[in-house]
């Protein structure tokens, strides 16, 4: 096959076996690749009322047929499992090195299956594949098992070709917020993925390959990638500057920042912490994932006494630990961010959940003797104090384990927890961005920035600028960005370099034709993106997961924003769901008609 | 002499010149181990290497060199394959690969690719 490899490894790790699979044609055609096929795969063999932590549940990383290409910011992978912090489908995404690299080792993607007995690691170099005890690494922290598993390589350039994804602490300890981290510092995040990768005994999958990834017409797709880098800002543009805070620097000038919990949208000290403050002081370089010509990594390193540390940190890491727990130390967020890639934890959901924390400690929810300490809004070493204890499940950090929502409700004000589907917000201040409260409302697999990126829309003017405060247009544009997405995620592109170079569904297309020689259209990429997000509705229905969770915390409907732009405004989700189910041709209930399943190929 | 100027500090380590070089040197194929340009990523240092000679001897004394504070391995610098840095040969066949400026006037594919400005081409002068 042309930019599929057509093989995919299925490892049973309750028996320690492994075969190796072909990849079906028609239904990569019909899911692409990445989030859809390994949707398609998670739909077809596991039972959506299966507990997330049980052997019943599999982990699918599959990469897309652009991933490996050289398609601009195609090196991206997925992993879809059934997430335990939300308990929908978790799709998480990631860039690095790994995908490509499994790539050209010969498959496009792994099922892992049971549990073992035993730690183990996946160990695949081309056609040499086993199943390696882990014993030696269980308990090392992410870098430490990079390090460990590159010495045992022995040979210097081998290592250095040898990519890693692994779990560290938290995965292994179950904890809700676990991430599997990549290169030290890229991360499957969100919805608790580490925990399933750590129930499943796997402490890490490395990968190096010298095959090939073929294309079908290189001399077309070619000139498609030098179309699509014409279009990329010189030297990758502002991102290149300032990372992802690039979008946060507009959402704190519109007073939409969210500060102390949510309960404001201005930090007085964000400029303290923001792109400008990280560039003069702790930023090393930029860095780029694989084929990406935009580089909004950031490495840094910090050398302030208590907070010594180095690494890649990204935007929401800023809000979640920094204006969320009331913080303005760029150090210390630094420092927590730096805990969590070692720990292996989500920067977004552990910086909400401590700052729903902080709102229970102030409000007398949450007793101090609880804690061990006192938890105010602005206190730097509770703060990353608890990051690491959460990590590894120590004292209060292993209430805070379980997530903020679950630590909320323990404590009776599950109101407090700034979440959706039980999974915290990201940093976005929704009464003042309509449009991006639909997305987190509606989003599968819980409140997630990267499933329609309205705020693009509303905040950057990216495809097209559409007022923040209103709500009307924006259950159509929510739908039509989900859809594009889904097929983004499915092709292995990046979201936030499409974005850069404003790419189009006829972009993916001049990629996708090129690459696969199958005949992709427009219309056929956004009805794929359709199939997934309604294969991924179907799945999460089966879960338990209905309309009654498509809304946001109370706050956000019933609290206005006192302050900047959005100067009055709750989000008026109820304007638009209505419409958003109708315009996805679902029922009141939020359920797919029977119509629209057929018209996907899902009846 | 034409030349590519590589100005490490502006490399992102993202690779797209091995991919281009890949693409060029080999129909419809997308495979770095077989590119002639290969970014060697330690760290946050990035190194865009493109292949020079193959020699059957290794270096007898190998050198460590400091630049600007940084300590480099002068090895993974070296643009040549040998014994001791198996890098730049075919996979399979351990065929030497060498960069060839693309051809015949110079047309460097991995200078096109190269958006953050790392890789200059440099004509005859």
């Amino acid at each position: 096959m042309d930019g599929w490899v057509g093989r995919i490894i299925r490892v049973d790790l309750s028996r320690g076996e492994f075969a190796v699979e072909d990849l079906d044609p028609y239904l990569a055609m019909d899911y692409i690749g990445g989030r859809g096929l390994g949707t398609k795969i998670l739909y077809d063999e596991v039972d959506p009322q299966v507990d997330p932590l049980s052997p019943e549940n599999k982990m699918v990383f599959m990469t897309g047929p652009l991933t490996g290409t050289g398609a601009p910011g195609g090196g991206r992978y997925m992993m879809v499992t059934k997430g335990p912090l939300a308990g929908t489908v978790n799709c998480c995404n990631s860039g690095g090195h790994f995908g490509p690299e499994l790539k050209y080792a010969g498959y496009d993607g792994i099922i892992f299956e049971g549990k073992a007995p035993n730690p183990v690691y996946l160990w695949i170099n081309n056609d040499d594949i086993e199943i390696r005890s882990a014993e030696h690494l269980w308990g090392k922290t992410t870098s430490e098992t990079e390090d460990i598993i590159r010495e045992e390589i022995g040979d210097k350039w081998q290592a250095m070709d040898t990519h890693i994804n692994c779990i560290g602490p938290a995965g292994e300890k179950l904890v809700r917020l676990a991430n599997i981290i990549n290169g030290k510092n890229r991360a499957l995040g969100r919805g608790g993925a580490g925990a399933v990768m750590g129930s499943k005994n796997l402490k890490a999958v490395v990968v190096r390959g010298t095959r090939a990834v073929t294309v079908a017409d290189g001399e077309a797709f070619k000139e498609a990638v030098l179309a699509i880098l014409e279009k990329v800002p010189p030297g990758g543009g502002p991102l290149a500057d300032f990372g992802l805070l690039v979008v946060h620097a507009v959402v704190s000038m519109m007073g939409l920042i969210p500060t102390r919990n949510f309960q404001s949208g201005v930090f007085e000290g964000w400029g303290n912490i923001d792109g400008f403050a990280l560039k003069e002081k702790f930023l090393v370089r930029n860095k780029a994932c694989f084929s990406c010509p935009v580089a909004g990594g950031r490495v840094y390193r910090v050398d302030v006494e208590g907070f010594e540390g180095c690494g890649e940190v990204e935007a929401e890491a800023h809000v979640n630990f920094g204006p969320m727990c009331g913080i303005d130390n760029l150090a210390a967020i630094l420092k927590a961010n730096y805990i969590c890639n070692d720990l292996g934890i989500d920067t977004i959901s552990l910086g909400g959940s401590i700052a729903c924390a902080m709102e229970l400690y102030e409000r007398g929810y949450l007793p101090e003797k609880d804690v061990g300490y006192q938890l105010n809004f602005g206190n730097v070493q509770a703060m990353v104090e608890l990051v690491e204890k959460t990590g590894l499940r120590q004292d209060f950090g292993d209430v805070l384990a379980e997530g903020g929502y679950r630590m909320a409700e323990k404590y009776g004000h599950p109101e407090l927890s700034m979440s959706v589907k039980r999974q915290e917000m990201p940093g976005y201040h929704v009464q003042g961005i309509q449009g991006t409260g639909l997305e987190f409302a509606t989003s599968n697999r819980g409140a997630d920035h990267m499933r329609a990126c309205t705020y693009n829309s509303e905040l950057l003017g990216i495809p097209e600028k559409l007022d923040p405060l209103v709500t009307e247009g924006k259950a159509a544009m929510c739908i039509n960005l989900q859809n594009f997405l889904a097929a983004k995620d499915a092709a292995g592109l990046c979201l936030v370099t499409a974005a850069t170079a404003q790419m189009t569904p006829e972009d993916v297309v001049s990629l996708l034709e090129p690459a696969t020689g199958a005949g992709y259209t427009p219309e056929g990429v956004m009805l794929a993106g359709e199939r997934i997000w309604n294969l991924e509705r179907l799945f999460n229905l089966a879960a338990g997961i209905t309309a009654k969770d498509d809304t946001l915390p109370k706050r956000m409907l019933e609290e206005p924003v006192l302050t900047g732009e959005a100067e009055g405004h709750v989000n008026r989700l109820g304007e638009m769901l209505p419409e958003y189910y109708q315009l996805r041709g679902w029922n009141e209930e939020g359920v797919p008609t029977q119509e629209k399943l057929e018209e996907l190929g899902l009846a | 002499m034409a030349r590519i100027k590589v100005d490490h500090d502006k490399c992102t380590g993202c690779r797209l010149c091995e991919l281009a070089c890949s693409l060029h040197h080999i129909e419809n194929t997308f495979n770095p181990k077989r590119s002639r340009i290969k970014v060697f990523i330690e760290g946050e240092l990035h190194y865009p290497v493109l292949a020079g000679p193959y020699t059957d001897a290794e270096c007898t004394a190998k050198n460590m060199v400091v630049i600007a504070g940084h300590e480099y391995d002068e090895c993974v610098l070296c643009r040549a394959s040998c014994p001791a840095k198996p890098i730049f040969k075919e996979p399979d066949t351990e065929v030497p690969l060498k960069c060839d400026f693309c051809g015949d006037p110079p047309d460097p594919q991995c200078v096109k690719v190269c958006v953050p400005g790392a890789l200059t081409f440099l004509p005859e002068d």
